[in-house]
């Protein structure tokens, strides 16, 4: 996931916006739950209900996962991923990095044309990506920072220079909306509201009513996709159990969102299908622990005017107690009753979508709460005066194992977790005083400014494993990135190394090491990561890309192929 | 000047002080309330600096609150520039939705809500105060008791579930759309057919809101009605012989409209702030359903906003309800 969903991580699940390659879903009927697309019919208007808005039209600027869902439709990017979660080409034909991996050429497509007319050239490629690296855009800026000098040489080449070699340099063009530079250089690239929304996508905008629909008109006779579809039309439903009657009242055809509460609902609900997919890169819940060392402890800046708090608790900074406190957390209980056995259970800041980058199951602590307290009693951690709560150990300045425990307000499972891990982690002498927080306050009692001892949130993931291992580097803990106040030498080491290595394996290997330090010095424990879930209607359309992998049925992959049932 | 010209420019005069202090104290409440809109505005508490400093300098927040003693120009302060703009209508710049200005946003809203409130108020007035009427005049009787009945069960009935469930019945059973105010993307070939769509999308969350409202209606109707009931006058008119409905027209229903006046005019004013629960559940995109989408997105310009055109409906309810109140009892010019 592209933004870093602190918030609404815990909330919703988030569907996955990529665009797959071409005919991903025509080659293989066979990950699809349809039996294949035995219609032929073509047309029609699909309706997706979902529950919010875009919030800006200028993919620069969007902040919210509907405006890239629509992104996605209207764009094309140089290089877009699979839903196994492979870089395959898109715009770019095929892209090749230099021996040094100073420099990266990619060849483009002749045949794209943007929905006015104009064709796509290397000159709108170039122009995208100066455009959004120039900018100060939230998200849009960070993939092409690292691309010093960007040439154009002939229409379909573009030559990009770097002054360190780039280990990602495939997912560094995945979300990169390649847009018309004769629309575009006569704006201001930062304020341009981009109504008209001119791409070179599968679906054009047709029309738009904020927080009311989004209508996109299939193009149909598209360079690289051409829907069997007419159009799709966005619909905001609002209120969970109105979108949930919505599809199986047959008002919609597909929704992206909804409470798991509903689930069996729908499964009863005659040709209506749920479909459950492990996203690329996904979301997961977390539990962080102030783990800052004090002498790291953030001076005055911006963010913390009169400097951090770092008031975290000191038995927190023992390894023994972090680990010990994984081990007593029983995972899948969580999964079980909090998520209604939606989750699968977690293991570090990299989820299983990112393929090799993922640890694998059996690297995390197993869940063992006898382990727990041995390891507990052997720290020297002991409930002295018997209330149940061990007591600190006489070298450290605390009375016992006490923490305060926070989560954002807007997570619908946070009570019930909260309540779970209270129980979970008594049963090893620990207590924990839940206090839950509004969004501004968590953030501002968390990072840079260590004002808490355990906080449990969630991250929307990214599709290359990059983004999220930067969150326990040293150097990030002035800025408020590090939530944990984490610092380990041999780990920034590894990451600098892997942010360069242009080998795969090699890389694979650093980001497993890595992970594998962050498993043993627990800063964090993931409970759980979720997949999408989306659910439509079998009676209405057929072909929906529907496997155990995939980027939720309001994506390319799915609305680029699927045909009206006959 | 007349005593009633004195009152209402007595009226009005306190109005428009009401109305700057509720724009003076709007103004501070935003700015005391913890949070920093640069980063909530933007969502992520971890958006990079730079753009979080372009953030707070595109959106004037790095400007004095009231006076620039440090410049040369005393009134470049935040509140002025609020105020300056203000005059000219201009709300200023929504946070989370940067391509619409706030009073484009609350005008738009305003509209929707109103071709939903407007309907709702006046059937729920009209028939509130017939059942009123008719349940006071029938007093312990089963008109009356089932009439009382029904109203408490629809005004205790938390809004939000009424509404689903005849969301639920209206979907199956009558094939209404779900929500929204009009089919998207249907091309209408007359304009009867674009208001009878209209109309079926309109026709779920009226009904809800009607029925939310005509309890209370017919409650405080029923009550003020057998009040006046006991009155002596009433006494006089029933043994100078006169009919029921003489009674009642002539004599009970415009002392009975009192009550029922300072009732409408709130909730008049209070409606305009959208009937939230019930354009959430219908996705009716009026001003309760972006007053709450602000509040999740912490969209304070959007949020002050729909307050302040909150404050002044209610400022000229109470003022128009001042004025009613002259005619219906002229007692109230003369003090």
């Amino acid at each position: 996931m592209r933004r870093p969903l602190r918030p609404a991580a815990a909330l919703i699940g988030l569907t996955m916006v990529l665009a797959s390659c071409q005919g991903s879903a025509s080659e293989s009927p066979a990950a699809s739950g349809e039996p294949g697309p035995s219609s032929t019919a073509t047309g029609g208007v699909v309706h997706v209900g979902y529950k919010g808005s875009p919030d800006s039209l200028n993919p620069g600027r969007g902040l919210l996962t509907e405006s890239y869902t629509i992104y996605e439709l209207v764009y094309d990017t140089p290089i877009s991923i699979d839903p196994e979660g492979n870089y395959v080409p898109e715009l770019a034909t095929d892209w090749e990095a230099s021996e040094d991996g100073l420099t990266y050429t990619m060849h483009l497509v002749d045949d794209a044309v943007f929905h006015d007319g104009t064709p796509m050239t290397s000159e709108d490629v170039k122009f995208s990506l100066e455009t959004y690296r120039d900018n100060d855009f939230p998200y849009e800026s960070s993939y092409p920072d690292v691309f010093v000098d960007i040439e154009a040489p002939d229409p379909t080449t573009v030559v990009l220079h770097t002054e360190e070699p780039v280990g990602n340099f495939e997912y560094r063009m995945v979300f990169m909306y390649i847009l018309p530079k004769h629309i575009w250089e006569s704006e201001d690239a930062f304020t341009f509201d981009n109504a008209a929304m001119i791409g070179t996508g599968s679906f054009k905008l047709k029309d738009y009513e904020t927080d009311e629909f989004v209508e996109l008109e299939a193009v149909k006779d598209h360079w690289n996709i051409s829907p069997n579809i007419d159009g799709v039309i966005f619909q905001t439903i609002d209120n969970d159990d109105a979108r949930v009657a919505a599809l199986t009242e047959g008002d919609v055809d597909m929704i992206t969102e909804f409470q798991n509460t509903a689930i069996p609902t729908l499964q009863n609900t005659e040709n209506v299908e749920v479909v459950t997919m492990e996203a690329i890169g996904g979301s997961l819940t977390d539990l962080f622990f102030n783990v800052i060392d004090p002498a790291d402890c953030p001076g005055p800046s911006e963010l913390v005017p009169d400097g951090g708090t770092c008031s975290g608790h000191e038995a927190l900074r023992d390894i023994e107690v972090r680990q010990a406190l994984a081990k007593a957390t029983d995972k899948q209980q969580l999964i079980d009753v909090a998520t209604l056995g939606t989750g699968t259970v977690g293991v570090s800041l990299v989820p299983p979508g990112l393929g090799d980058y993922f640890v694998g199951a059996d690297a995390a602590f197993p869940f063992d709460v006898d382990a727990a307290n041995e390891q507990l009693d052997a720290a020297g951690y002991e409930d002295t005066d018997g209330d149940g709560v061990r007591e600190c150990r006489a070298d450290q300045d605390c009375d016992d194992l006490t923490f305060r425990f926070n989560y954002p307000d807007d997570s619908t499972t946070g009570a019930r977790e909260s309540e779970l891990l209270d129980a979970m982690w008594s049963a090893v002498g620990v207590k924990i005083e839940i206090q839950v927080l509004d969004q501004d306050a968590l953030t501002s009692v968390c990072c840079p400014n260590f004002d808490y001892d355990v906080i449990m949130w969630g991250w929307g993931v990214d599709p290359d494993p990059q983004f999220l291992l930067g969150v326990t580097l040293c150097e990030n803990i002035e800025n408020g990135f590090s939530e944990t106040g984490y610092c380990n030498a041999a780990y920034d080491e590894l990451y600098a190394a892997q942010a360069q290595e242009t080998d795969h394996a090699t890389r694979v290997d650093q980001i497993h090491e890595m992970q594998e330090i962050l498993l043993e010095d627990t800063p964090y424990i993931i409970p759980y990561y979720y997949p999408t879930i989306n659910a439509y209607r079998s009676d209405t359309y057929t072909g929906w890309l529907t496997g155990p992998r995939g980027f939720g049925l309001d994506d390319i992959s799915s609305l680029g192929f699927i045909r009206p049932a006959q | 000047m007349s005593g009633r010209t004195r009152f209402l420019a007595r009226r009005v005069g306190w109005a428009l002080v009401t109305v700057w202090v509720v724009i003076t104290f709007n103004f501070v409440l935003f700015r005391v309330l913890p949070g920093d809109p640069a980063r909530s505005g933007a969502r992520d508490p971890r958006l990079n600096p730079e753009t979080q400093a372009a953030l707070t300098e595109r959106f004037g927040l790095d400007k004095p609150l009231f006076f620039n003693f440090g410049s040369g120009a005393p009134f470049d302060s935040q509140y002025f520039i609020y105020i300056g703009a203000l005059m000219q209508g201009d709300l200023g710049t929504s946070y989370a939705r940067p391509d619409d200005p706030v009073a484009e946003q609350l005008g738009d809203a305003l509209v929707n809500t109103l071709w939903l409130v407007l309907p709702s108020q006046f059937l729920s007035i009209l028939f509130g105060i017939i059942l009123g009427l008719v349940a006071a005049w029938r007093r312990g009787k089963a008109t009356d008791i089932g009439s009382l009945a029904f109203s408490l069960f629809m005004w205790s009935l938390p809004t939000f579930f009424l509404a689903i469930i005849l969301l639920f019945i209206g979907a199956r059973y009558f094939d209404l759309p779900i929500g929204g105010k009009g089919t998207i993307g249907a091309a209408f070939e007359t304009p009867v057919e674009a208001a009878v769509d209209l109309f079926r999308h309109l026709l779920l969350p009226t009904l809800t809101l009607t029925l939310v409202l005509l309890g209370e209606y017919m409650l405080i109707m029923r009550s003020s009605v057998l009040d006046v009931f006991s009155e002596d006058y009433v006494l006089t008119a029933k043994a100078k012989g006169l009919s029921t409905y003489r009674i009642i027209r002539g004599h009970a229903l415009k002392n009975a409209m009192l009550p029922m006046v300072t009732l409408i005019a709130l909730n008049l004013a209070f409606t305009v702030s959208g009937a939230i629960q019930v354009e959430s559940v219908y996705s009716w995109p009026g001003l309760g359903h972006l007053t709450v989408q602000a509040v999740s997105d912490r969209d304070y310009p959007v949020l002050q906003g729909a307050f302040l055109l909150l404050a002044l409906a209610v400022v000229f309810a109470n003022l128009v309800a001042d004025i009613v109140y002259g005619y219906l009892d002229p007692r109230v010019t003369e003090a």
